[in-house]
């Protein structure tokens, strides 16, 4: 039986290696080398908490914070709205259904950065939102959209908007409808029906979206560098600041251990938080 | 009036979620450039993108990586499987590949930066490709292997019995009805490799230029009318990439 | 054709199914039925003979060749799964020509089979469609014609028709008898239902729901001279009295208490049957004769009023509650348009039955 799976496991595993060597190991030097200890030379002296201690530090924790509260709202609002939007989707007519879905995915799938210039645009002191506002005689000075916090949201949720709709549409497809019947032919309110039965059903679908837009938004260093300027301090751009200095590669490791473990405590308590907030509960009979 | 007020809020998110985009398409025709209001049609920018010196290499090396990630993620993956159906436990294998999913893509394009200099890899097209293909593995093995688990056991069970060897049932049986899974698996992660910005920001080197780089040159240089112009035909691109995407999804369930 | 035995077969699962030291011969070239509630383990038995399963102890024999290591794929043994299990990709013809595809036969040949046994099946007219396209029985058949274009020497059936309705099933049994007659291969058919087992096979064997093989015979054996309770009451239905056994010096009695003492017949007396020794008697509701008036030359009888009346168009079925309380059912066929006799709720009724009609069984 040992030579049957050899020959198989030859061909299968280059998935595993690729994995492995692009991504655990490159994680973990950054974890070592934010432990690491070198000299100017490079010789290696030892473990060291020093370079993580650099950044307890209230300059740090600020961003970090900015952080967190930019990647809870985002994903707040995002909820907020994408809810409805995926209830409406999932329970409309066939064929509508198909080209609002289309029309959802495809600025999912447009570049990137394309998104960022459309509302650079739109936001920017000489661009359309200003234009329009000015010929319509609404203003007389170009407001500055850009380089403040409202550009900054304006951009996060636009751009992940679709993170969130669609695990909640499909949580929804699996949904029964008739289950809402039921509810509502037992006597409860629509607030009560969605609490009690929507919400705890669809649960896995709302977490799945919650943490797809709140923790790539907690590293999110590009949307707010482009359209926040420099008055604020994220994470990501904190991040990539050291990583690509000269010598402070090893600093922006530690940093990035930091973040990662901040990052990561946060979503386990939001993901706990849904769950006990929402989740079906056995009734006190 | 519930019905009302739904449809208000879904109307109001998609007009917001296109606005920006239908304004950038009109004034990719406008006859000057911003911020002047509307003068007139052109398609003077469209001709000007198509020789922007460096814009075509940028978009050629997005594809490059695109599809050599996409091709080296897909045949990984369909390895994996393979695997699966000698009597591989890839079960156990596969939370490994989750991770990918909930670690921001920041993090792991400092730690890939920090791999490569580690080892004196020189950043450029390969390490791209080595980057994107991270990104693409950690769709295609959960994608492709949640679709293995879901196919009948029954059906390999009867192709053994009728007389084939477990190699014979993988290429008869088991590759067919996940076919239609792979090419829409194939194209989500061409696309997501294609528009990527995080991780080729950090492991494209000073000399490789993708097209999302290259957008980002031409938006610090300030608004241009070339860029509506490159945003229109990429929107085209997409949208008949969408279509493909949905019409293979729809049409092809058989089990 | 060739014959399967089974000796010793042990499989423990970490499910409730166990088998336990099965014994079976399913002689060669004939329809062999084996009979059970569902999970007892005969779609497990099925699968140790295909090879998709292994056995933790015993051997499987094809005639005299062990064939329990063989690889499934080396066996010359199909089986038609219960959800027919077509290629989905696959087309009629490919799907049946599938096994003569592997064997490298060449194009002309695979061609001619195919049609041929297509043909026979009535599905030559959907030989391109998907199996998506076709009806149940339409696929049934499908998976049926593929198990069999490649000659096998045995063909397992697992539950074949248990997703049909009732008149395509009763005529896919037909089919499936006056296809064993003439093929003369070895069929191995499983299922839960009585009506199918003891309507296709040449012999059967029931088994219980401890995973072990409770009786084989021919189903005539089986359903009028059953060796338990448990095969007396899965197949068919039957009322079971208890009693002890008395042996008088020229007859046999069971003495059932307040119910009377009633002449047993014994055809081979074995050990259980002692003096004294507590056993069961069993008698099917169709061999007991029911009226209102007394009646002669039975050997017992018993009292009772009618409880409830059950039409079943061929027969009508009777619940009698005798002094005691027990049930008893009474089956009658009804023969007549205009009864002589209409037995009604509530009367008072007389209950006969010959000595050889029932079976005493042990408790």
């Amino acid at each position: 039986m040992k030579s049957k799976t050899t020959l198989p496991f030859m061909i299968g595993i280059p998935a595993l290696i690729w994995q492995a060597l692009f991504f655990y190991i490159p994680l973990l030097i950054t974890f070592f080398s934010s432990l690491l200890h070198f000299t100017e030379e490079g010789l290696f002296l030892g473990f060291t908490l020093e370079k993580m201690a650099l950044f307890i530090n209230p300059i740090y924790e600020k961003v970090w914070f900015s952080s967190f509260c930019l990647a809870l709202s985002n994903a707040l609002i995002c909820l907020i709205i994408a809810y409805p939007l995926a209830y409406f989707l999932a329970f409309t007519g066939k064929r509508f259904k198909n080209i609002l879905l289309f029309l959802l995915i495809v600025p999912f799938w447009t570049n990137f950065l394309l998104h960022v210039y459309a509302w650079f645009f739109v936001l920017e002191k000489e661009g359309f939102l200003n234009i329009f506002l000015k010929s319509i005689g609404a203003i007389n000075e170009p407001i500055h959209f850009l380089n403040s916090l409202f550009s900054i949201m304006v951009m996060m949720v636009y751009y992940y908007l679709p993170f969130m709709v669609l695990p909640i549409y499909f949580a929804l497809e699996r949904f029964d409808h008739r289950l809402i019947e039921a509810s509502h032919d037992l006597g409860a309110r629509p607030l009560q029906t969605f609490r009690r039965i929507m919400l705890p059903l669809t649960l896995n679908g709302v977490r799945a979206g919650f943490l797809l837009v709140y923790i790539p938004s907690f590293a999110e260093f590009v949307i707010p560098e482009l359209m926040g300027g420099d008055k604020q301090m994220f994470m990501g751009s904190v991040v990539s600041h050291y990583i690509l200095g000269e010598k402070t590669a090893s600093l922006g490791a530690a940093f990035t251990v930091i973040s990662s473990l901040i990052l990561l405590i946060s979503a386990l308590f939001f993901y706990w938080l849904l769950g006990y907030l929402f989740k079906p509960r056995k009734s006190n009979a | 009036m519930l019905k009302i007020s739904g449809l208000l809020m879904v109307a109001s998110t998609y007009l917001f979620l296109y606005v920006p985009i239908v304004v950038l398409l009109v004034f990719s025709f406008n006859l000057e450039a911003f911020p002047s209001p509307w003068k007139g049609f052109t398609l003077k920018w469209y001709y000007e993108l198509m020789h922007a010196p460096y814009l075509w290499k940028a978009f050629g090396n997005s594809l490059i990586v695109a599809s050599f990630s996409t091709a080296i993620s897909l045949t990984s993956g369909i390895s994996l499987i393979f695997y699966a159906t000698q009597g591989g436990r890839v079960g156990k294998f596969l939370a490994l590949f989750y991770a990918n999913l909930v670690i921001p893509e920041t993090i792991l394009a400092v730690s890939l930066l920090g791999f490569f200099s580690l080892f004196s890899i020189p950043l450029g097209l390969t390490t791209l490709v080595l980057a994107h293909t991270v990104l693409g593995l950690g769709f295609v093995v959960p994608i492709l292997y949640a679709r293995f688990v879901e196919l009948d056991p029954k059906l390999t069970e009867a192709s053994l019995v009728l007389g084939a060897t477990s190699i014979q049932t993988f290429f008869k049986i088991i590759l067919p009805m996940l076919l239609p899974t792979i090419v829409t698996t194939g194209l989500l992660v061409f696309i997501i490799s294609f528009d990527d910005f995080v991780l080729s920001y950090f492991t494209a080197g000073s000399s490789t230029q993708t097209l999302s780089l290259y957008i980002l040159s031409m938006i610090r240089s300030g608004v241009s009318p070339m860029v509506n112009a490159l945003s229109a035909v990429l929107l085209f691109l997409s949208s008949l990439l969408v279509l493909i995407y949905f019409s293979l999804k729809t049409r092809t369930r058989i089990v | 054709m060739r014959s399967i035995k089974l000796k010793n077969l042990t499989k423990t699962a970490s499910g409730s199914c166990v088998l336990n030291q099965i014994n079976l011969h399913i002689p060669a070239g004939k329809f062999f039925a084996l009979l059970g509630p569902s999970g007892c383990g005969k779609t497990t038995i099925l699968r140790l003979i295909a090879g998709l399963d292994q056995a933790d102890s015993g051997e499987i024999y094809l005639d005299e060749e062990e064939i329990s290591k063989k690889p499934i794929n080396q066996r010359p043994i199909n089986i038609v799964f219960q959800n027919y299990a077509l290629f989905p990709h696959l087309n009629v013809f490919d799907n049946v020509a599938y096994s003569l595809k592997l064997k490298k036969l060449p194009k002309g040949i695979i061609e001619q089979k195919v049609f041929q046994i297509l043909e026979s099946f009535h599905l030559a007219s959907h030989i391109y469609k998907l199996p998506s396209q076709l009806s149940g029985g339409q696929q049934q058949r499908v998976a049926l014609a593929r198990a069999i274009v490649g000659e096998p020497d045995v063909l397992l059936l697992d539950e074949p028709l248990a997703a049909l309705d009732f008149k395509l099933r009763e005529k896919m049994l037909i089919e499936l008898i006056e296809l064993q007659d003439k093929l003369k291969t070895t069929f191995v058919y499983v299922t839960h239902d009585q009506f199918e087992a003891l309507t296709v096979a040449d012999q059967m064997a029931i088994m219980n729901h401890q995973g072990e093989i409770e009786q084989i015979g021919t189903p005539k054996q089986i359903y009028e001279f059953p060796i338990s309770s448990f095969v007396a009451r899965f197949v068919g239905t039957t009322n079971i009295l208890n009693g002890t056994l008395h042996h008088l010096k020229e007859e046999s009695e069971i003495d059932c208490h307040e119910l009377g003492r009633f002449k047993v017949y014994i055809p081979q007396t074995k050990e259980w049957m002692k003096e004294g020794s507590s056993i069961q008697m069993s008698i099917r509701p169709e061999k007991i004769f029911i009226t209102k008036k007394p009646a002669q030359n039975f050997s017992n009888h018993l009292k009772g009023s009618v409880h409830s009346i059950v039409y079943h168009g061929r027969s009508t079925q009777y619940n009698i509650i005798l002094k005691n309380h027990t049930r008893l059912q009474v089956f009658e066929q009804n023969e007549e348009h205009f009864p002589q006799e209409v037995i009604d709720y509530d009367n008072e009724v007389f209950l006969y039955w010959q000595k050889e009609n029932a079976v005493i069984l042990e408790k």
